[in-house]
Order: C-alpha cells, then sequence, then structure tokens
C-alpha cells in the first residue's frame, strides 16, 4: 500500500485541516484524490461544510433600539 | 483616519472617536454573543460588558494584536464565566471520538444555508446542537469557523496552542455535523 493511500476514517480526522488550511503536503493531495473518487467521504466533507455554512448565516437583526441602549450605557449618546 | 489614529483619539478621551470604534464592531460583537449563549437578551448583556470593558481598558490595548481579536477576548471570558455555571448540562468531546462519526448518510442535508432566517425549525436543530457542544469547544469552533479567524488568533484569544485549537475544531466540527445528520433523519 502507498504510504499516501488513505481511509475514509483517515480522511475524516483530517477534515479540519483540509477546510481551513493549505492543502500541498502529499498527505493532504492524496486525501483530496480520495475525496474526488469516495462519494462516502465528498457527502461527509459536503455535510461539514454546510454545518458551518448554517451557523455562519445564523445572524440576528441588530436593532437601533439596542444600539440606543449601548450607547447609553456607555455615554456615548449622539 | 485609520483605525489605528482613532483607537489613539479614543485613548485621550475623544468621545466621537470612542462612538466610532463601538459602532464599527456592535453587530459583530453582538451576534457573536448571541452564537456561543444563544440567547438574545443574553447576547445583549454580553455586548453591553464587553464594550464597557473596552470603555475602561482601552488605555491597556498595546496595539500588537487587532482590536477585533481584544474585543473576541473579552466576549469570550464573558460568555465562558456565565456559561460555566451550567457545565453540567454539556456533552463531553472527550469521549470516544469514534462515536462521532457515522456511515449513514440517510440524512436530508439539501436545505439551502441560505434559507435559515426563515426556517424556524432549522435554527432550532442549530441552536440545540450548538448549546449542547461544551463552552470551550463551542468558541473555537465559532472564532475559527464562523468569524473566519485564523488558527493562531483563535489560539491567542482562548489561550490554546495550534494543535490544541485544531484538536477542538476537528471535534466540535464532528460533533455539530453528527447532531444535525441525526436531527435531519426525523
Amino acid at each position: 500500500m502507498n504510504e499516501n493511500n488513505v481511509t475514509c476514517k483517515e480522511v475524516m480526522s483530517h477534515i479540519c485541516d483540509s477546510l481551513g488550511e493549505e492543502l500541498d503536503s502529499p498527505k493532504c493531495v492524496a486525501i483530496k484524490n480520495h475525496l474526488d473518487e469516495c462519494p462516502d467521504c465528498r457527502q461527509y466533507f459536503n455535510s461539514v461544510e454546510k454545518t458551518i455554512e448554517f451557523y455562519k448565516l445564523y445572524n440576528l437583526e441588530f436593532n437601533p433600539d439596542a444600539h440606543n441602549r449601548l450607547m447609553n450605557i456607555l455615554g456615548l449618546e449622539d | 483616519m485609520n483605525e489605528e489614529e482613532i483607537i489613539e483619539s479614543a485613548k485621550t478621551g475623544d468621545r466621537k472617536a470612542m462612538a466610532l470604534l463601538v459602532k464599527s464592531y456592535e453587530k459583530t460583537i453582538y451576534n457573536f454573543a448571541f452564537k456561543i449563549c444563544r440567547n438574545p437578551e443574553r447576547a445583549e448583556n454580553i455586548m453591553q460588558e464587553t464594550f464597557l470593558s473596552m470603555v475602561k481598558s482601552l488605555n491597556q490595548f498595546d496595539g500588537k494584536s487587532k482590536l477585533s481579536t481584544w474585543l473576541y477576548r473579552i466576549v469570550a471570558n464573558h460568555c465562558l464565566m456565565e456559561v460555566r455555571k451550567n457545565k453540567h448540562q454539556f456533552v463531553s468531546t472527550d469521549d470516544n471520538e469514534d462515536g462521532f462519526y457515522e456511515n449513514n448518510f440517510a440524512s436530508d442535508w439539501n436545505l439551502e444555508p441560505q434559507n435559515i432566517l426563515e426556517n424556524n425549525e432549522l435554527k432550532k436543530i442549530l441552536d440545540d446542537a450548538i448549546t449542547k457542544l461544551s463552552p470551550d469547544y463551542r468558541i473555537v469552533f465559532l472564532l475559527r469557523d464562523v468569524q473566519g479567524l485564523s488558527t493562531e488568533e483563535t489560539g491567542e484569544i482562548t489561550e490554546l496552542s495550534v494543535p490544541a485549537v485544531k484538536s477542538r475544531l476537528h471535534r466540535a466540527r464532528a460533533f455539530l455535523r453528527k447532531e444535525l445528520n441525526e436531527a435531519f433523519k426525523r
């Protein structure tokens, strides 16, 4: 077995790096290649990305009253 | 004026400069606090505490890190103090890691993230999942993945090494993904 061959479990344990870091090491290139060929890992990877996206987009509207209360507390009213 | 000049003016007591700094970061800080504590009222309280700390201690800000990093640290400390009071309710992410992985992909992941604000059921699923995650892991996930800070900045704020940030991030992602996967099956 080539040392750069990876299993699904290994791909999953490297998802941290593969989502946020440079992917130029031989191991990471092998992971990318594995993702291209393994539908299960690709689906897992996509679902992790979607998880992050959900939390990124889940924001509350910051209403003007909250702004006014804040400036009042800080003594910085207009 | 750039931010550095605004900070220097604010340090000398310029109220307009201080107000400018508050306005620049209030939405970000409010939403970051909400994402940690998942409660709009508590998020507003934490935001107010954070800016009170900023106004009081801006003279101690040495400019070696970004102002945003400094503010995130204050928010994180306030939130951690609060949520640790209820620590017993969180799932331990130190448990058997194999439990985070599952080969069952039957769940429906076709929901579009863009529609989240119109989907109260999805918002509840997201709230429920992240509130089960221990706050130490939650903050790493939110800083690194959601706020988009670097691994190094996340480590600086949480006082963790880079490998520790990566490890917590990995576990937090796997945990949240598993929670959502289970919720989407229902």
